[in-house]
């Protein structure tokens, strides 16, 4: 806690971004109680109103007010970014580990999956899995998950070398621990810190993936709110009511910078020599 | 950061850019640029598949022998043939051509020519093959006559005759290009083909020597611009002259037209269209919710069509009553009245009559790509929830939804239908026959003696007042088996500059003819 | 160096395979007949069969892999199923678009990023290092969608300056030699074509290039910062070394080749972003090509591009390597 503090008070940005982030996980969790308007029911008569005292962000092309979807969909786009990086972060780590420990031909052959992968434009990765899976936000979230494993199972090797050859694991081993406590114990515990740094950048990219999945019409389905879909879905009303689609534009903005702040600091913090040059 | 290098480059190119658009602006009134969103596929008759963006630069760069009289569309006039009568049993067809066309490369046009290039399309078009199939024979009596008999009487074939898969090709060019004619397609229209370039564009040159005349533009570009917003955006800056809402590839929000119409550069032409696009039972199903007709009729009373029309297309869009558009010469104005109202209370009344529990369905709606598909989707949806029906949708790619009904896997699903030919039969015979159910683009309607007998009998007969008889018949008929929820037309919407004059905009197939177009 | 070379070549064919397999199979699961889209309405179920035999694709599917793998050594990337047109070239009259683009965004970006990382590193914990680092932030965090719309509306609509869309103007043709469209306009004498081609490029570019400037000075600042937190250098500053010198000979010295790295990862990940780019301003690349073919159920033209992508990453990470060696003695001597 102490620690956390000192961080805070060193790092402006850091601060910055946790404030916005907080901004909207509390615009998220609590907004939905404070509205009285729903998500989905359709009000054909107030669409694209302009923003007003009732509608503070205007109204979309249905008569739907855009902060209720905002405050909706924020929880979708959310949790698609945390559940993205969970599943990339299990997947990346695991094999990350496997191959940095073990060596030999599980390594190549591990690190060749993982190039080829890296070697398909992400992009086109997901809209292949999403056309073949269909369209649906599961399968948005599954088509980006597998882009971005690969980056957290670099890491996770590059940790599982490091410290496979600290004399502490060294030790460890000769003492006859199993290794799967080994794995466990020294290196999951050990080599947190790049990941963690690596996961707040994943969530920003995870969240403009699954955005420009959206803004190609692969994400989630209508009438759901969700961000990106709201952008893509409400672009053609741009320059007649441009409050709808920059709304939910802004809200990923925000939470990309928010994510990317926090990320960006975490890394400095946890790098002694920047720690040093800042200081 | 972005900014300053936008900045930075604008200073540098600007004054470059502003030499080189004095020099244009004489070609530019002599030029009509036309956004398209991808390139055509297949430029000439023989493999052309009715895809928009082909057909429509065929159509000004070939000739038919007929074509429909502007700007109605319901009157056949000649084009390459002068004039042409149709037997008493309508098998046999005697045409008599114009004398003295030339094709483009200087070959002379005559009724070789046209044997040549029909039967080279039956041959080779698998598009066609359904209606070329009934082609028996064609011949040449002299230069100037033509003689086609067809194997059974099918009033529509005129009708075919002005399709662009049934232009004119220049033999001695095909003979010249071989498989290469699509990308050096020669024909005798108003515009010759100049050249193409992948995604980017296609550029045809003023034929002086057309036989109605020389056009009055010297060149036509069509610019392929894939993006929606952009092509608004080129047509605002001037970048082009002309933007088509495609029926299929709709192109510009309900909402931004009240923008351009306000806009004094750009005028925006509507007309009705021939387009229906609809909610779709799986009709050849025997179980699951739709079976029973009544719970069926539930659903058509549940949609609210004013409404959508208002709410989600603000005008741009007309009401369809039946299987035929209200412009239809064969439309059967009684439908007015038997098409289903908006009746919420009504439909929850006609679902418990049926036996079904609107709670106890999960239902999939399927539906096309896009935000318009996906608006018309979240609206339906909605009527469908004020009935207790819980549906999901699920927005798919083109191929996929066309693999999901061809193989009759889904329950309901929205869908379009664009006739490719001037004739009822096109909605009428691929939609509802029941021999064509598991092929693609239609209502997979089950076997049903009556309804097909009367389906073949109206594509049959040649007497057009006992045809439009058959066909007001056809529709009461199949209104009561209630195959799907007719939503909307959309209208063809044309944006052009303002200074731009004399379009003719062709309702079905929706494409545009350039020759009588100039710029002020 | 030669033998290094030939190790990177050999290394890379277990991954092009990988590669191969993943996009094969991958596309088979699309759902969507291929012969049931090119037919149209009212196509029978026999018609539809015939065409599926006429284009291979009633044979096993290993068959179909053995036949493509095949012909990919004889450099037959198979026919277009919606134009009929060898893939091959197909993607070869589309590669200069692309490779136009991303190239000079790549010189964009790091003309403008690697300087501003380094003034950031050298301000650390300045106003003008939080302001960089927000815009930068920014940059990374913007929908490509969003900069694109924005950047058409200020520069295209409102201001008037520049294309919105396209490669050259309708009317100023440029004669094609290599396909690069400012090149050709310059080797034929075209003058007024070359400026309207470059007019054309800044959009797309700027946009392309946000991504990646911002990606870069983020980068550069922090490896700056690492490398100026070093024993080596704090030694150097003891020694009364002015500030400014120690941050050229040392730190950015040291912290450029990481970047390289940066640049070649982020160079085939901008190829990828190219699909959107591309397709909004309405760019002849082979981004959008690919995407028109997911759409069309193209098989061979999405085979091929995948393969075009991942073959131009493959390449790009060698050059990088090779890079390497040319900065860093310690690497080439490591190369052998």
């Amino acid at each position: 806690m102490h620690e956390l503090l000192i961080f805070l008070k060193r790092n402006t940005l850091a601060v910055v971004g946790l404030v916005i982030l907080l901004f909207l996980v509390g615009l998220i969790t609590v907004g939905p109680w404070l509205t009285s308007y729903l998500p989905t029911r359709l009000d054909i008569l107030h669409k694209l109103a302009a923003p007003s005292t009732s509608h503070w962000l205007g109204t979309d092309a249905f008569g739907r007010d855009v902060l209720t979807r905002i405050m909706y969909g924020g929880q979708a786009t959310l949790s698609i970014g945390v559940g993205v990086v969970a599943i990339a972060f299990a997947v990346g780590v695991f094999f990350g580990v496997l191959a940095g420990f073990a060596g030999g031909w599980l390594d190549s052959v591990i690190m060749r999956v993982v190039d080829a992968i890296l070697a398909f434009p992400a992009l086109v990765l997901a809209i292949a899995l999403s056309a073949a899976f269909g369209p649906s936000l599961q399968n948005a979230m599954l088509a980006v998950a597998i882009t971005l494993a690969p980056q957290f199972a670099r890491v996770a090797r590059s940790q599982a070398l490091t410290i496979s050859v600290k004399p502490y694991v060294e030790a460890a081993i000769s003492l006859g621990l199993s290794r799967r406590r080994i794995l466990l114990r020294y290196i999951l515990v050990n080599g947190l810190g790049p990941l963690l740094v690596q996961s707040t950048l994943a969530l920003g990219s995870a969240i403009l993936q699954t955005a420009s999945l959206g803004f190609l019409g692969l994400g989630a389905q209508p009438p759901m709110a969700e961000w990106g879909a709201d952008v893509s879905a409400n672009l053609q009303y741009v320059r007649s009511a441009a409050w709808v689609a920059l709304a939910p534009g802004m809200a990923i903005l925000l939470a990309v910078l928010a994510f990317n702040l926090i990320g960006d600091s975490l890394a400095d913090w946890m790098n002694p020599r920047r720690r040093n040059a800042i200081d | 950061m972005t900014i300053w290098k936008a900045v930075a480059a604008a200073t540098v190119a600007m004054p470059l850019m502003w030499t080189a658009a004095h020099a244009q602006e004489a070609d530019k009134l002599k030029t009509l640029v036309v956004a398209v969103p991808s390139d055509p596929v297949a430029l000439e008759p023989g493999t052309n598949k009715a895809e928009p963006i082909g057909s429509e630069i065929i159509l000004n760069v070939f000739d038919t022998l007929v074509a429909w009289t502007a700007p109605d569309f319901k009157q056949l006039e000649g084009r390459l043939a002068k004039s042409w009568t149709v037997s008493e049993d309508g098998k046999v067809f005697d045409f008599k051509l114009r004398e003295g066309v030339k094709f483009q490369d200087g070959t002379p046009f005559d009724a070789a020519a046209v044997k040549f290039s029909l039967e080279r399309t039956k041959a080779g078009n698998p598009y066609v093959k359904a209606t070329f199939d009934l082609i028996k024979e064609i011949t040449v009596v002299s230069p100037t006559e033509l003689k086609i008999t067809l194997s059974a009487a099918y009033p529509a074939f005129l009708s075919i005759l002005a399709q662009p898969q049934s232009a004119v090709v220049s033999p001695a060019a095909v003979a010249k290009y071989g498989d290469k004619f699509a990308s050096h397609p020669v024909g005798t229209g108003p515009f010759a083909f100049k050249s193409a370039q992948a995604d980017t564009n296609v550029v045809l040159e003023a034929n002086p020597d057309y036989f109605r005349g020389a056009p009055k533009l010297k060149q036509i570009i069509y610019r392929v611009i894939p993006d929606a917003s952009t092509r608004r955006l080129e047509l605002e800056n001037g970048g082009v002259d002309i933007v088509q809402q495609q029926g299929q590839l709709s192109a510009i929000a309900a909402e931004d037209i009240g923008a351009l119409k306000a806009n004094k550069d750009v005028k925006v032409i509507e007309t009705s269209s021939q387009i229906i696009r609809q909610l779709e039972f799986n009709n050849s199903k025997t179980d699951g919710p739709f079976a029973n007709v009544k719970a069926r009729e539930a659903i058509a009373h549940a949609i609210d069509y004013d409404g959508l029309l208002q709410g989600v297309f603000g005008g741009t869009a007309e009401r369809v009553y039946g299987p035929l558009t209200s412009n239809s010469w064969a439309f059967n104005p009684k439908m007015k009245e038997l098409a289903p109202k908006y009746d919420p209370a009504l439909a929850k009344k006609l679902l418990a009559e049926a036996g079904v529990n609107p709670a106890s369905i999960t239902l999939k709606l399927y539906s096309f790509q896009g935000p318009l598909w996906g608006a018309v989707a979240t609206f339906v949806q909605a009527n469908l929830a004020d009935i207790g029906i819980n549906a999901t949708i699920e927005q798919t790619e083109f191929p996929a939804l066309r693999t999901l009904q061809t193989s009759g896997q889904f329950d309901v699903a929205l869908d379009g239908r664009q006739p490719w030919y001037n004739d009822p039969d096109a909605h009428i015979t691929i939609g509802y026959l029941s021999s064509l159910a598991n092929t693609a683009m239609t209502f997979r309607m089950p076997a049903d003696k009556d309804l097909d007998a009367l389906i073949l009998k109206a594509q049959q007969t040649p007497d057009q007042e006992a045809r439009k008889a058959l066909y007001f018949q056809i529709q009461e008929e199949i209104a009561k088996r209630v195959p799907g929820a007719y939503l909307f037309s959309p209208k063809l919407i044309v944006y052009a500059r303002a200074n731009v004059e004399g379009l003719v905009i062709n309702s079905a197939p929706p494409l545009n003819e350039y020759w009588s177009v100039f710029k002020k | 160096m030669a033998s290094f070379i030939i190790r990177r070549l050999i290394a890379l064919i277990p991954v092009m395979c990988i590669v191969l397999v993943i996009v094969f199979s991958l596309v088979r699961i699309i759902p969507g007949d291929p012969a049931t889209t090119l037919l149209g309405p009212g196509a029978t179920a026999e018609q539809i069969a015939a065409l599926r035999a006429q284009l291979n694709l009633d044979q096993p599917v290993v068959l179909q892999f053995w036949q493509y793998v095949a012909g990919l050594f004889t450099g037959d990337f198979g026919v277009s199923l919606k134009t009929g047109q060898p893939v091959a070239h197909e993607i070869l009259i589309r590669l200069p678009a692309t490779i136009e683009l991303s190239v000079l965004a790549v010189i964009v970006a790091v003309v403008f990023g690697i300087p501003l990382g380094v003034l950031s590193a050298t301000r650390a914990n300045s106003l003008f290092d939080h302001v960089t680092r927000i815009v930068s932030l920014i940059g990374v965090s913007m929908p490509a969608f969003l900069l694109a719309l924005i950047l058409q509306l200020t520069f295209g609509t409102w201001l008037g300056w520049l294309p919105v869309s396209g490669r050259l103007s309708p009317y100023l043709p440029v004669e094609t030699v290599t396909g690069f469209a400012v090149l050709d306009a310059l080797i034929t004498g075209n003058f007024a074509g070359a400026a309207s081609a470059l007019a054309h490029l800044v959009l797309p570019t700027a946009v392309l290039a946000a991504f990646l400037a911002a990606t870069l000075g983020r980068f550069v600042r922090n490896t700056m910062l690492d490398v100026m937190g070093e024993d080596f250098i704090r030694t150097a500053r003891a020694k009364g070394l002015h500030n400014r010198q120690v941050v050229l000979e040392h730190g950015l010295r040291n912290s450029l080749l990481p970047a390289v790295t940066i640049i070649g990862l982020k160079f085939a990940e901008m190829l990828g972003g190219a699909i959107l780019t591309e397709t909004i301003f309405a760019w002849p690349g082979i981004g959008r090509y690919m995407f028109e073919a997911i759409k069309n159920r193209d098989y061979p033209v999405i085979q091929g591009t995948t393969l075009v992508f991942a073959l131009l990453f493959v390449l790009t990470s060698i050059v990088v390597d090779l890079l390497y060696g040319v900065l860093d003695p310690r690497v080439r001597r490591k190369m052998g």
